[in-house]
């Protein structure tokens, strides 16, 4: 399986909304609910993409001037790595 | 039955409002808050909404389009969020209710801008010489009695000037006028989504341009440790469970609008009003409420009879199978100015699925009715 990034997002509305930039690039990305562990506030949405996409995808956002939060890493086993933009 | 209550609520709307919301009934959940299939279906179809409303009213960021559950509970976030007991708030002569009343209940000074009806150089004049000094303004784009369309962009361009946030009230504009909210630059501009934009009952629109105090507070499924609501919008004052099915007929409606256009709309309503008016300016003792100007008024249409009561006429319009509204509308202020405030209006409005054939019918049935009332 290939390996996927999360890319936090402030709130669902924001997650949303830089999908769609995504979207207009070309770069599948969807939509989910964060880990708990991750998100430090409760509740949080991110964005998941694969690794293949995942520093296209924090280029578009940043030309797009859409916001976006931490960045984690999915390992195989089910833990997070916390990775740098 | 010839619907002509369109300024209260759309009745009919195109078959896909009704459709959408039924489906929507069984197959979404609640948005933003599980991460299965059934809830992100409904976070997909609202944020589709979002983005529809904001291409219709000229909104760069999806996320300034708040729903509400009716343009008033927009307006009552938008007073809350500007006005301070004590503040001098200029509002046109022809606001709602939903504006007055909220106003009052902020402890407000209410500064109203009385205006001949239809005249648009007054309105704006009066409403421009009020300003200086104060807090905000308030007005409506179009009097939802009169159907007259206040000159906003004048009104806002002076606003801008003077650096007074502007709250517009667009609940009978919505859908029949062309709104640029990146050129009216309101702070909040409120509107139903059950009236010209065809959408269910329950639901409306506030779009943000101002920061914002909530309403209620709740869940937003977001930083929900923090007891404070987030300070970023449209969560800020979304609190609670969304009208999923409410929004979902909301976007059929919406996006029928946009296929016909606002221009065409408006045509469509104007022509249809002006046969009304033609007809009903025909009927003995009936005054009626129409511009000469036909840029100025919507379609909306108040008429008077000289010895029948407004109740009476509507009463017996309604039994005729008229559907009309008969009264002050909740805008006493709007019948001080025009000088309607004793007596009242009757009044008819129209929407995209009236027909010319059914103006001519309405007018006969007004005339029968009150010989027949005048007999009795």
């Amino acid at each position: 399986m290939q390996q996927q990034y999360y890319i936090m997002c402030r709130s669902l509305t924001y997650a949303q909304r830089a999908a769609r930039a995504l979207e207009r690039r070309g770069i599948t990305a969807s939509v989910a609910r964060a880990p708990q562990e991750l998100t430090g506030a409760g509740c949080g949405y991110s964005l998941k993409v694969s690794a293949r996409r995942f520093q296209d995808s924090l280029a578009a956002l940043k030309s797009a001037g859409e916001p976006y939060g931490r960045l984690f890493r999915i390992e195989q086993n089910g833990t997070y790595t916390e990775v740098a933009g | 039955m010839i619907y002509l209550d369109s300024a209260a609520t759309t009745l009919q709307k195109p078959r896909a409002v009704a459709q959408a919301s039924a489906a929507a009934m069984g197959t979404l959940a609640s948005p933003g808050r599980g991460g299965h299939a059934p809830a992100m279906r409904a976070a997909d179809l609202i944020y589709d909404c979002r983005v529809e409303i904001s291409k219709l009213l000229g909104v760069s960021d999806a996320a300034q389009i708040v729903f509400t559950s009716n343009a008033t509970h927009g307006l009552n976030i938008a007073i809350r969020s500007l006005v301070s007991a004590g503040d001098r708030v200029v509002i046109s002569g022809y606001e709602h209710n939903a504006v007055t009343r909220a106003l009052r209940l902020s402890g407000a000074d209410i500064d109203a801008a009385a205006s001949p009806l239809f005249d648009s150089d007054a309105a704006y004049r009066a409403f421009a010489a009020r300003l200086p000094g104060a807090k905000i303004a308030v007005c409506t784009h179009v009097s939802n009695v009169f159907g007259f369309v206040l000159p906003i962009h004048e009104i806002a361009a002076q606003c801008r000037r003077l650096g007074i946030p502007l709250v517009i009230d667009a609940s009978q504009s919505a859908g029949v006028l062309d709104i640029d909210a990146s050129r009216l630059d309101a702070a909040f501009i409120a509107m139903p989504g059950h009236k010209g934009l065809l959408g269910p009952q329950g639901t409306g629109v506030l779009v943000c341009g101002a920061d914002s105090k909530p309403l209620m507070a709740g869940g937003t499924g977001s930083d929900s440790v923090s007891q404070e609501m987030p300070a970023y919008l449209p969560e800020r004052l979304e609190a609670g469970t969304h009208n999923v099915c409410g929004i979902a007929g909301l976007l059929e409606g919406v996006r029928y609008v946009r296929r016909r256009g606002c221009n065409a709309l408006r045509a469509h309503e104007t022509a249809l009003t002006r046969d009304l008016a033609g007809y009903l300016e025909r009927v003995d003792a009936l005054e009626v409420f129409s511009s000469e100007d036909a840029s100025a008024q919507t379609g909306v249409l108040s008429v008077r009879h000289a010895s029948v009561t407004c109740e009476a006429l509507g009463e017996a319009l309604g039994a005729a199978g008229v559907a009309v509204r008969a009264g002050l509308h909740c805008a006493p202020l709007a019948h001080s100015s025009a000088g309607t405030l004793e007596t009242g209006t009757v009044r008819f409005s129209v929407s995209p699925f009236n027909t010319r054939e059914e103006m001519r019918a309405a007018a006969k049935i007004t005339n029968t009715a009150l010989k027949k009332l005048m007999r009795d």
